[in-house]
């Protein structure tokens, strides 16, 4: 019987022949699942060409290419994908990686063109059908990371136990934690050109991955002498293109470099920068003032062999760096640390000499081969209202000096600070500390013509001001000091409009009907610093060129028009540290050029 | 009757043997013909042949020749960073992707001590079984299609085709998934995917029952697979066969219930097994995993979780370093012990990767044992129904 | 696993002994020593399914790692028996007496690694590579990219810019920079 079914049953088969078919009709033009992986698409405008894309493609099917009409500017190197579909495996890992999230795959799987090289195009700038695509494949939401996207936190102290005092109160990192922040880095290198020292960030990011700590203070050596004080108080512009921030918090590159340098004992830096046996090439050039610049100018002529020699005004080297930024956020062993390894390569410093009363500049020119000047912002704006002349009106910038050299300072209780930038912070977080400790409490006003979303102060700066108790009232500018019987009474200001006019230049507009008044008994005017160049004679002068504002202009090495003299920092650019360490490496470029010319 | 369907050769007169125990094949004697079967033979499965030597219209001599699909994966996996590997890695069977995604990334995962979230097991789980549901699709009807049943092929390939439109709205690709990377998965189940998976599985029960009338209780099936291409139970340590051909002659081994992993811990199955170790047990024993895995899929969709993370954190993937270590991960594909190697020296990179597939002992030294002896028509019968894969020979 | 362990160790010299999981264990044995211990496994101690024969290059330490892995299907544990030969005329006993598949792997490590097995039936002919004619190709000083730069020729056109120095190019190309390459390896 088994074997009549066995040959039957096989005839039932034949029940399909009724059955409608389950061919699909038309196969092509079939819509592709949501999530389908088809071609790539590429919003140009997001990308900002960091090149992730193209070093996880394990097919190396990504070139990044120069696109016409897309400019390299600061934080977008100007390149964009191109794919090569030859290559192509439709993973998605750049899609998965990519730190804008502007690369996606739509879900088109079919395309048709006789000429192969069609095949490799730049997705978003060559036209394609499927580019306003919905569909397709996106990175995977949420908790789908190929990096960290949230930084490591900076350990720092509360702000109860820092209001009164003037430690440092950023801790640093611990090894584990430097190097699992290093290992969010993509190596883009996109920070490198914001950077105005230009440093190597990945590479010392990496050496900080590798801990190869001693390649990491090489690296940083190459384009930054004062690593440590970088390390605390850098305006790190680098940090604010981090292709990382698009998506997440940017890499922490400040405290990282920090990291580096505070990890490498002073006493290793000559063996391990290999600095031990510097030949002298007998040339001579002096450096007026002991700022970020003249240091920097001073290290690496140094290092190339010339005999420097700095003066200094005041009794200790720094400039701006000791005298301008409190003790909590750069601790002046720190400001040591760099500052001696300089001075260890040879460098000679001369304290408390004025140029153009002790020393003239011209002696200087007789007895130097190239003299460069980093002299920096030292006076104090005023804002010039009424009452501004009052004894009780002071610049932020002589009050930090005063704290920094260790001289008491008039504090009263109730204080406005004028003024919105890093200096204001520093001096109402300086003020706020030693009011605590004077009167035990807190009760300084920071008011700036910014409103708060435009304040140039560092964000964290505000932030970490209001931790300790400053009020910060950004979007005021000030109409006048009310004075009674001699004593200042308070600040009227008025409400601020805008800052700037359409064509981006300085032009406040207020609202004269709403107004505000700050009670105080004194003020601290920080809205800016100018210069200070009285020791450059007649005679010099008339060689420099200066513009229509009364700015010194200098070439790409920061020579003047008087050959011999390089002057660069704040005075130039800036103002911040950064800039100065920059400036100072290119003027040294400048001299070394200038003298083996003439030489 | 009998007698001419249990035909034994008679080996008495030739090939003779040589003193020195080998046989004496000489072509020029004219009682021989050497055949090539593949590599462009359609019903050979992929790209090899077999080099086989004929005396009347039986094999005295088979020799499998592999090359022709040789890609140095497990070289080039060697020269790309950890997270570049799945993506390559799952050519290496074509038909099982996930099976390679899957050891690959767990491979990853072990040397570097990082655990998945519950939710990516249950998708892991889900994968591997659409795909040995897809794989034995092809498979079970495909045993019938080396006897000329092409009809059954249709009905599976049909199917397949469906439970590709599965794959593709749950991992954005039909063949080359690239779904399970290390630490996790790439995606949640899509809206209203467990209803059309249902919908699919519907006409699976149907088609179960369709193959059935048509191959099983098939009178020509059978005398073809009874008795033909016979695995001896001491081979299976002998040669190292796995899977279903080991479960066909009686020893039941499975990965999956032995070395639990993912989820099957949590699922409730039992491995069938046969006791004859002919074609036609293998064949039962696919086409009761292929009922086994459509339960498995219905178990899995009905259990996992609606929400979960789907992937655990990693270090940067672009410069993800694995301290020195070696490991052996094993999962169970629809053709037996699947595992990999995997062997980590302290750099951004794996120093070795080695796959370890099925196919390589049952269509190497296995299928030219089998042949000796075995009917020229039977050649293709006897390699499908090992199940053999020529790229994980290969790599 | 462990009294197995521990049986082994008075009769063998084991080292580098290495939990990966509770059932799967690595060790080093003498090169003379590892056809006897395979043996003796399978003989004596269950170890029946033979897994996977496999190689690793240490070309640093001038050593090949021949990795035999072993499985005891009754109490599912698994053996991984590494053993380091010279890469110099890389020679090994032969094992293809023990399981039937070994020869395969043989004849595979014989082309790919040029490990030879004297004995190993067919260890010489070719496996996967016809007409191969550099060095053994898995061996890691064999560059696969150089060989497909050397053999194949790229359709033309293609070139790729790195961002950061691209960037330097365009916007500072004059100023000083730190002079390490950007990218990393590759």
């Amino acid at each position: 019987m088994g074997k009549i079914k066995d040959i039957l049953s096989p005839f039932t088969a034949w029940g399909n022949v009724v059955k409608e078919p389950v061919t699909i009709k038309k196969p092509i033009g079939r819509e592709a699942a949501p999530r389908y992986r088809g071609f790539h698409k590429n919003d140009i405008d997001t990308c900002i060409g960091c090149g992730t894309c193209e070093v996880i493609c394990e097919n190396e099917a990504i070139d990044l290419v120069p696109v016409d009409g897309i400019e390299t500017k600061d934080g977008d190197s100007g390149l964009r994908p191109m794919i090569d579909y030859g290559r192509c495996c439709w993973c998605a890992l750049c899609v998965d990686v990519c730190t804008t999230g502007s690369l996606t795959l739509s879900n088109e799987y079919t395309w048709v063109s006789e000429d192969p090289d069609e095949f490799r195009f730049i997705p978003g700038v060559d036209k394609k059908s499927w580019d306003d695509n919905e569909k397709g494949w996106k990175k995977p939401e949420p908790n789908y990371e190929f990096y960290g996207k949230k930084r490591v936190e900076m350990p720092e102290l509360h702000a109860e136990d820092r209001d009164k005092s003037f430690i440092e109160f950023v801790t640093g990192y611990s090894k584990q934690q430097a190097e699992e922040e290093a290992d969010r880095c993509v190596e883009c290198g996109i920070c490198t050109a914001t950077c105005p020292a230009h440093m190597g960030i990945p590479e010392y990011i990496k050496a900080i991955r590798n801990d190869d700590l001693e390649e990491g203070l090489r690296i940083l050596y190459e384009t930054n002498p004062l690593p440590e004080i970088c390390g605390r108080i850098c305006t790190h512009k680098c940090e604010d293109v981090c292709s990382v921030g698009h998506n997440g918090d940017p890499i922490s590159i400040r405290w990282l470099k920090r990291y580096i340098a505070d990890q490498n004992p002073s006493e290793k830096y000559k063996e391990i920068l290999n600095a031990e046996n510097i030949e002298n090439n007998g040339k001579k050039v002096a450096i007026i003032g002991s700022g970020p610049s003249g240091l920097s100018a001073a290290y690496y002529l140094a290092l190339t062999g010339y005999e420097c020699t700095i003066f200094e005004k005041l009794p200790e080297a720094g400039g701006m760096m000791r005298y301008g930024i409190p003790e909590y956020r750069l601790p002046y062993d720190q400001i040591d640390k760099d500052i001696n390894y300089i001075l260890s390569l040879g460098v000679d410093i001369k304290y408390n000499v004025n140029i153009g009363t002790d020393i003239t500049l011209d002696k200087l020119k007789k007895d130097y081969d190239a003299v460069f000047a980093g002299t920096g912002l030292h006076l104090g704006r005023s804002t010039r209202i009424p009452g501004s002349d009052h004894e009780n009106v002071y610049f932020a910038t002589d009050l930090l000096r005063e704290i920094s050299l260790g001289n008491e300072i008039h504090v009263s209780e109730k204080i406005v600070v004028i003024g919105g930038g890093n200096v204001a912070m520093d001096i109402t977080r300086s003020l706020a500390r030693l009011q605590n400790n004077k009167f035990g409490k807190v009760n300084v006003t920071a008011t700036s013509l910014e409103s708060e979303d435009i304040m140039p102060a560092d964000r964290e700066e505000v932030v970490e001001a209001r931790e300790e108790k400053a009020i910060i009232d950004p979007g005021w500018g000030p109409t006048s000091i009310e004075i009674e019987n001699g004593k200042i009474k308070g600040l009227h200001v008025q409400k601020c409009l805008s800052v700037f006019d359409e064509s981006g230049r300085f032009n406040p507009k207020f609202d004269e009907s709403n107004t505000k008044f700050f009670e105080a008994d004194m003020i601290v005017e920080s809205i800016g610093q100018g210069m200070d160049v009285e020791y450059i004679s007649e005679e010099i002068r008339e060689q420099i060129e200066f513009d229509q504002r009364g700015r010194i202009q200098v070439n790409d090495y920061f020579q003047t028009g008087a050959k011999w003299l390089f002057i660069g920092g704040d005075i130039i650019q800036g103002p911040d540290v950064i800039h100065g360490i920059a400036n100072g490496h290119k003027a040294a470029i400048g001299i070394d050029k200038f003298i083996n010319q003439n030489g | 009757m009998n007698n001419l369907f249990n035909w034994e050769p008679d080996r008495s007169k030739y090939p003779t043997v040589k003193d020195n125990g080998e046989l004496d094949v000489d072509l020029s004697s004219h009682k021989f013909t050497k055949l090539w079967v593949g590599p462009n033979h359609p019903g050979i499965t992929g790209n090899m042949a077999v080099e086989i030597t004929i005396s009347g219209d039986e094999i005295v001599q088979a020799k499998t020749h592999v090359g022709y699909l040789h890609r140095g994966f497990e070289k080039l996996i060697e020269r790309r960073l950890f997270i570049q590997g799945f993506p390559t890695c799952i050519r290496m069977c074509v038909a099982e992707p996930d099976y390679n995604e899957y050891i690959l990334s767990k491979s990853i995962e072990d040397l570097s001590g990082i655990e998945i979230p519950e939710m990516a097991e249950w998708l892991r789980t889900l994968a591997l079984e659409m795909a040995r549901l897809q794989s034995l699709l092809r498979t079970v009807p495909g045993q019938g299609g080396t006897f000329s049943l092409g009809l059954g092929v249709q009905w599976g390939m049909y199917l397949r085709d469906l439970i590709s439109d599965r794959f593709e709205e749950l991992t954005g690709a039909r063949i080359y998934h690239m779904y399970i990377l290390p630490g996790g998965v790439r995606g949640l189940l899509p809206d209203g995917f467990k209803a059309r998976m249902e919908e699919n599985l519907k006409l699976i029960d149907q088609f179960v029952i369709n193959i059935k009338k048509l191959m099983f209780d098939n009178v020509i099936f059978k005398k073809r697979a009874i008795g033909v291409g016979v695995i001896k139970k001491e081979w299976v340590d002998q040669f190292g066969i796995v899977g279903p051909n080991a479960r066909a002659v009686g020893i039941s081994r499975d990965i999956r219930k032995d070395y639990p992993y993912l989820k099957y811990q949590e699922l409730d199955f039992e491995p069938p097994i046969a006791k004859n170790g002919d074609i036609f047990a293998r064949s039962t024993v696919r086409y009761q995993e292929l009922i086994q895995t459509v339960d498995l899929i219905r178990q899995i969709m009905a259990k996992m979780p609606e929400k979960g993370d789907i992937k655990s954190p990693t270090p940067n993937v672009l410069h993800w370093k694995i301290a020195k270590g070696e490991t052996y991960i094993r999962s169970e594909s629809s053709r037996g012990e699947y595992g990999m190697y995997y062997v980590t020296d302290g750099s951004d990179k794996p120093r070795r990767i080695n796959l370890r597939g099925p196919s390589y002992n049952h269509a190497m030294s296995l299928l030219e044992h089998m042949l000796i002896n075995a009917n020229i028509s039977d050649v293709h019968a006897i390699m499908v129904s090992l199940q053999t894969c020529p790229p994980e020979i290969e790599r | 696993m462990k009294d197995l362990l521990e049986r082994l160790n008075t009769k063998y010299n084991l080292t580098d002994i290495k939990y990966q999981r509770d059932n799967l264990v690595f060790l080093t044995i003498g090169k003379e020593n590892t056809i006897d211990l395979v043996t003796h496994l399978r003989d004596y101690e269950g170890f029946t399914h033979f897994v996977l024969l496999s190689c690793v290059d240490w070309i640093e330490e001038g050593k090949f790692q021949l990795t035999y892995f072993l499985n005891q299907p009754e109490r599912k544990y698994d053996i991984a028996i590494r053993t380091m030969i010279d890469r110099d005329n890389a020679e090994m006993v032969s094992a293809h007496h023990l399981w039937r598949q070994i020869t395969t792997y043989q004849r595979e490590l014989r082309e790919m690694y040029g490990i030879n097995f004297p004995g190993s039936p067919g260890v010489d002919e070719n496996f996967i590579l016809e007409g191969w004619d550099d060095i053994p190709p898995m061996r890691r000083e064999f560059d696969t990219k150089q060989y497909s730069e050397d053999t194949f020729f790229p359709r033309e056109g293609r070139k790729t810019h790195d961002p950061a120095s691209y960037m330097k190019e365009k916007l500072y190309p004059t100023e000083p920079t730190t002079d390490k390459v950007n990218k990393t390896d590759e």
